[in-house]
């Protein structure tokens, strides 16, 4: 078995401003900011932490969504009166009234897309996530953890650089059922 | 600055700090022991009195009536010629209505960054769900033959005939189940903070729902933009969902050409009506839960009361245009059976009723909403919460089972006496309230995260001698 070439470090600060020193810090000394991550216990905007921003893909999903829902409202309201082998006229009433189906395809429509937001926050978390993961309660107390990947052997060097930059603690980080 | 002045200043700063919520932060884990302590806090015995009295209700008056009302069918209740409709109907629509709160709380309020709604806004999400879960209730029971409700779902028969989804029928299947699910699924995403933080704090079976819950949400940048990204477009959808649904639920009246019922302006009237018991009964599970759960008179204050104090005023105010709006068009169109209808809402044996129902939602509102030291008592604006209530059930009442008994065919004129239809509508209201209390317990009722992000963008401000709040954009 072949070992890792990086270990992950978890330092957890007091507060938002040492986290932001801290990654600004991680970058000039060279850490990308791939190799970093940060937990909070509200959200904390990327531009207060001097980060780029993170992708999403909740609001295509959405749109993907709103569109299956309207394609679904279009097959119920357009197609399925035409499905009976003996379609029904009743006098001189429209075949496919006109209001009747904005309705269809609007309810539709916004329950295809609300559903695939929804469906989206789970796809792009990776929900539901049960296995051991990298994780500090402290955070949930307002505390803000920056996990860093860093280089076997820098390990000591890099933790007291972020204890110097306010980290209150420093420790390599395991996963852990949560 | 003299002392005496210097004094003053710092006085009023402590007062706007004990006045509003957002400029009072605690640690974050303090306020998170205290939601937790809330929940967590063994029940007194007189909550195991009222839970196990409500149980009791809900299973003797919902549930075995309901199975009375199956096994003998609709004969026991009181619809027939020509209230087909009855208190099933005035339940089912006053649900809906109550459901309006939440999303209005919730997803409007957030759209137009209202930070007073930010310690309400899951007690107001609970409120929809479980409104629309009595909605869905009343519309079963008064389906009669329930076991074939699946016949409304959109697939083919034997014989390959879809139900007609061009029928209003099938509109209210539609809106109410898209209304559901998304306001059930916009109850969720916010909580998984909340859940976690939950998960953090608790040990044994608890620790293993929380776990569940919160689906392995730590907190990390990605997850906190999916989450956010999602709530706003939830925020931004949800709101014509819910427009929708009212609207169409006034449109199963108002697509009928019967007096009283014919109306365009219909849509809207309904959608005020369902806002202003929805914020009336909002502003009592408030108080409630001030009053009932411990440290909840920190995250709910005077200010909070004010507020939903202003907007039930409003609302009242809008209700009150649309009612004299309707009215007015009616009586002045001069048909000679709405001229009837009109004098029997007055004078009729229920006349009583249309009265109660103006003095409820717009004289008792107005005589103490107008006065801010009123708007700002939890117990006067529980009374104001529960007399809307009271009135906008009345209001439903005199839509529909009264509303009918004056129709063009003289000969089938009779006026509605209801029947196992009562009890089981009592039922609903025992169980929405069976369910809050439940949820108390299971799930933390004040999103801290919320609450905290609120509290960071919140500062006082000095302008020249002024100390004023003032409030920054995060996102």
């Amino acid at each position: 078995m072949t070992e890792s070439k990086v270990v992950d470090l978890l330092a957890v600060f007091p507060d938002l401003e040492p986290a932001a020193n801290a990654i600004e810090y991680l970058r000039e000394i060279g850490v990308h900011d791939d190799c970093m991550n940060v937990i909070s216990g509200i959200p904390v905007t990327e531009a207060m932490l001097g980060r780029p921003a993170q992708w999403t893909n909740v609001p295509r999903i959405a749109m993907g969504g709103a569109l299956l829902g309207f394609g679904a409202g279009f097959f119920l309201a357009y197609i399925t009166p035409y499905v009976y082998p003996y379609p029904i006229q009743v006098s001189t009433q429209a075949f496919i009234p006109g209001p009747p189906t904005v309705v269809v395809l609007f309810e539709l429509t916004m329950l295809g897309m609300l559903l695939s937001t929804f469906l989206g926050v789970f796809l792009d978390s990776f929900f539901p996530n049960y296995r051991p993961m990298k994780y500090v309660t402290e955070v949930s107390n307002g505390k803000i953890a920056v996990l860093v990947e860093c280089p076997h052997g820098e390990e000591k060097k890099l933790t007291e650089a972020l204890k110097k930059m306010g980290a209150e603690s420093v420790q390599p980080a395991e996963a852990q059922h949560l | 600055m003299s002392d005496k002045k210097q004094h003053a200043a710092q006085s009023h700063e402590e007062h706007l700090r004990e006045k509003h919520l957002m400029l009072d932060p605690l640690p974050r884990g303090k306020m998170n022991d205290m939601v937790m302590e809330s929940m967590l806090e063994k029940p007194t015995w007189k909550f195991w009195v009222i839970f196990g009295f409500l149980a009791f209700v809900v299973v003797y008056f919902l549930f075995y009536k309901w199975g009375v009302l199956i096994a003998k069918g609709q004969g026991e209740a009181g619809v027939m010629r020509p209230d087909y409709w009855g208190i099933f109907l005035v339940n089912t629509v006053f649900w809906i209505g109550i459901s309006h709160a939440g999303t209005f709380i919730s997803a409007i309020l957030r759209v137009f960054r209202a930070e007073f709604r930010r310690p309400f806004t899951r007690a107001a999400e609970l409120m929809t769900t479980f409104g629309l879960v009595q909605a869905g209730f009343s519309i079963f029971m008064h389906m009669g033959r329930v076991w074939l409700a699946y016949w409304l779902m959109p697939y083919p028969n034997q014989r390959l005939l879809w139900p007609n989804l061009h029928s209003p029928l099938t509109w209210d299947l539609l809106a109410i189940t898209t209304y559901l699910l998304s306001s059930t699924m916009y109850l969720f995403l916010p909580l998984i903070p909340d859940v976690a933080m939950a998960r953090d704090r608790s040990t044994g079976w608890r620790k293993n729902l929380y776990k569940v819950l919160s689906l392995g949400f730590r907190g990390t940048e990605g997850e906190w933009t999916h989450l956010r990204n999602a709530m706003n477009i939830f925020a931004w959808a949800i709101i014509p969902v819910m427009f929708s649904v009212h609207t169409i639920v006034s449109w199963d009246f108002a697509a009928a050409t019967r007096p009283g019922w014919s109306s365009t302006i219909f849509g809207p009237y309904f959608i005020v009506g369902a806002l202003h018991s929805g914020m009336g009964a909002a502003a009592v599970v408030l108080a409630v839960i001030r009053s009932t759960m411990k440290n909840m008179k920190y995250f709910v204050r005077g200010e909070h009361f004010d507020a939903i104090g202003k907007l039930m005023l409003i609302i009242s105010m809008s209700w009150a245009y649309f009612f004299f709006n309707d009215y007015m068009v009616q009586w002045y169109g001069g048909d000679k059976w709405t001229q009837q209808l009109l004098h029997f809402h007055e004078a009729g044996p229920m006349g009583w009723m249309w009265f109660a129902m103006l003095i409820c939602n717009v004289a008792i509102p107005w005589a103490i909403l107008w006065n801010p030291k009123w708007r700002a008592t939890p117990w006067a604006i529980t009374i104001v919460g529960l007399v809307i209530n009271v009135g906008m059930w009345f209001e439903r009442y005199i839509i529909i089972p009264i509303s009918v008994t004056i129709n063009r065919m003289p000969f089938t004129w009779r006026l509605y006496e209801p029947g196992i239809e009562v009890p089981m509508g009592i039922g609903t209201v025992a169980l929405f309230i069976l369910l809050y209390m439940a949820a108390s317990k299971l799930i933390p009722l004040i999103p801290v995260w919320e609450v905290q992000e609120g509290q960071m963008a919140h500062e006082l401000k000095k302008f020249g001698r002024e100390t004023v709040v003032s409030v920054s954009e995060l996102e």
